[in-house]
């Protein structure tokens, strides 16, 4: 479940991003917005994906 | 003895002066020609081409030794041999030229990435150990042939089947048909329709076959990244389909949107943004991609048995042959030069002549990032670890792939050095913070700093370059935001963030999927025994005596 969740905060992450196109029109406010995007989806992958994976690690079984 | 110094003191001053006082001497100024009054051009007629002086048929029978008669009006090919030559066999004459160096060019850049392929395999196989040898160069010589054949069947459609005209290559007219949605009230490119077995569609083509051997071995050389990352427990039938569904789909579909007329290459022409998503030859589409991918594969495997104690220290698993990781290194650096000048996709026309700066900057950020990663470890560390300088030579190399084109070399130096830093301190990172396990490096070079190289577009693409007027439909050149165009820089974060939150799910995807229907890692008696026996049922070194681990 943990999986899945990961997966669509990392592709939200993208969407925001992809968003910031219509969302804003200054290069400023884009700018902002895909960063913002980039730091769900890395949140995404670092602290929900990754994080599941470590939990059942090789190396935690002995 | 006191004169002999004055005498060889005078004569010194007088050596030294003699010259600037030669120079300095006022001259008389040569007499200038009177300007000869401007003849207005002549145009070739047909006589003067029938009249071109050419060798006799009996001075051809003698030899021609110092090749001042081969390769003359003779030689072009004349339409009807009753006329002679005519200006209009002339003009084809030239435009095959062009396009025959273009392709003679684009087809031997070509054939050096596929070099590079011996480059990962050796930098692969040195960096695992010896009772993996045999695994890990078979999946680096397997992936060629998986790869061409996925490409082959439905990849290359995917990503330039709409590409549209190819100017370098003579037009490459077939790949024409690009499935396009509307978002926003714009036109989003999503992937190419023509091309499919290279016979759909007109495809039969001599300019695409050249576009098409030249972009599978570049996605060839991204499909052997993760092997890195992966290697000494992954599973051999799981590398195989997933090295195909990266070569049929997780590539081909990023290449599109950046290079083959998707949306992402049209965000300046549709958005405003600089000259829409810039990467040159490929540090996000190839390295990038391949990066992801592997660290994608990387997790669902987890860590080698032994890599990590149980309160998760790291623990350094040693390379069976640095000799071989450093040959590896040096082949993909000469590859290289076929990597990054070669994707100008030709020498005559549309700006082909930047690829001598093209090669300058991939050496230039090569040299700066082994120097900066070297000097990073040896202060760091204590030693100039052999195995992080040869990445930070490849993270430099990566790095400039995306703005080799667009940079001076002062870019492109400052662009290698912090590739050299960084690639240390992602090992580092992903290592003892992530937890992942990855044996070559693979996700810190070509992941990390692939970002690096899209990134650096945005920063230091110098507005000097002129690839035929325009980029992506976009009049100018691309201009960082160093350099005065901040909507570059925004247009190539958005290329990341799609790299990071869409093509590394798709792998991800994949990855679980295979993970639950074959499994992706081998057995933990067949990792302890070495791969080479249980998996390919031959070891690589049958005379060395190999122990396994307990």
């Amino acid at each position: 479940m943990l999986i899945l969740i990961g997966i669509l905060v990392t592709l939200l992450g993208f969407l925001i991003s992809l968003f910031s196109l219509t969302l804003s029109s200054s290069v400023g406010g884009r700018f902002a917005l895909v960063v913002v995007g980039l730091c769900v989806s890395l949140f995404g992958i670092i602290g929900l994906l990754n994080k599941q994976y470590i939990k059942n690690a090789i190396w935690k079984k002995g | 003895m006191k004169t002999l110094h004055r005498l060889l003191l005078g004569l010194v001053i007088a050596f030294c002066l003699g010259p600037l006082g030669f120079s300095q001497t006022p001259t008389a100024p040569a007499a200038t020609p009177a300007p000869a009054p401007a003849a207005a051009p002549k145009a070739i007629s047909e006589a003067d081409l029938a009249n071109a002086p050419v060798p006799t048929p009996d001075a051809r029978t003698k030899g021609d030794a110092d090749g001042s008669q081969t390769g003359t009006a003779s030689d072009i090919t004349v339409s009807d041999a009753k006329k002679g030559i005519t200006i209009g066999d002339l003009a084809n004459q030239v435009g095959q030229n062009k396009i025959a160096i273009n392709f003679v060019w684009t087809l031997i850049t070509g054939f050096l990435v596929m070099f590079m392929q011996l480059g990962f395999a050796l930098l692969e196989t040195g960096l695992a150990r010896a009772k993996n040898a045999n695994h890990t160069m078979m999946m680096n010589l397997v992936v060629y042939g998986v790869g061409i054949l996925a490409y082959w069947l439905i990849g290359f459609s995917i990503q330039m089947g709409g590409v549209g005209a190819i100017a370098n290559l003579g037009g490459t007219p077939p790949l024409n048909a690009e499935h396009v949605i509307t978002l926003f009230g714009k036109p989003f490119g999503l992937f190419g329709q023509h091309g499919l077995f290279l016979m759909h569609k007109g495809t039969y083509d001599v300019g695409v076959m050249v576009l098409f051997l030249f972009q599978m071995v570049f996605m060839d050389t991204g499909a052997t990244i993760p092997t890195g990352a992966a290697a000494e427990r992954w599973k051999f039938s799981a590398f195989i389909v997933t090295s195909f569904l990266f070569a049929a789909f997780t590539y081909p579909l990023f290449a599109n949107w950046a290079w083959g007329g998707g949306w992402l290459s049209n965000l300046g022409a549709n958005f405003g943004l600089g000259k829409g998503y810039v990467d040159f030859a490929g540090s996000g589409v190839v390295h990038a991609v391949g990066g992801l991918s592997a660290l994608a594969i990387a997790m669902i495997l987890g860590p080698r048995i032994g890599k990590f104690t149980r309160n998760g220290r790291p623990q350094a698993i040693l390379a069976h042959d640095i000799v071989i990781v450093l040959t590896g290194c040096l082949i993909l650096a000469f590859g290289w030069f076929g990597f990054n000048p070669g994707s100008t996709l030709g020498a005559s026309g549309n700006g082909g002549l930047r690829i001598g700066s093209i090669a300058v900057n991939t050496m230039l950020a090569s040299a700066t990032g082994l120097l900066a990663a070297m000097l990073y470890m040896w202060i760091v560390y204590r030693k100039p670890d052999a195995s992080m300088t040869g990445n930070g030579f490849l993270a430099g190399l990566v790095a400039i792939t995306a703005p080799c084109a667009f940079v001076n070399p002062v870019g492109a130096v400052l662009i290698g050095l912090l590739a050299g830093v960084l690639v240390c301190i992602s090992v580092s990172f992903v290592e003892r913070v992530l937890k992942i396990d990855d044996p070559v490096g693979a996700v810190s070079v070509h992941g990390v700093c692939g970002i690096w190289g899209v990134i650096s577009v945005g920063l230091f693409a110098d507005g000097k370059s002129n690839y035929g007027g325009s980029w992506n439909g976009v009049n100018g050149s691309v201009t960082g935001l160093f350099y005065g165009d901040a909507s570059q820089l925004v247009a190539q974060l958005l290329g990341v963030a799609t790299l990071v939150g869409f093509v590394f799910v798709m792998s991800f995807v994949f990855g679980f999927v295979i993970d639950l229907l074959v499994g992706q890692r081998v057995s933990a008696k067949s990792e302890l025994q070495g791969l080479d026996l249980p998996e390919m049922g031959a070891v690589a070194y049958p005379e060395f005596e190999l122990k396994a681990e307990m």
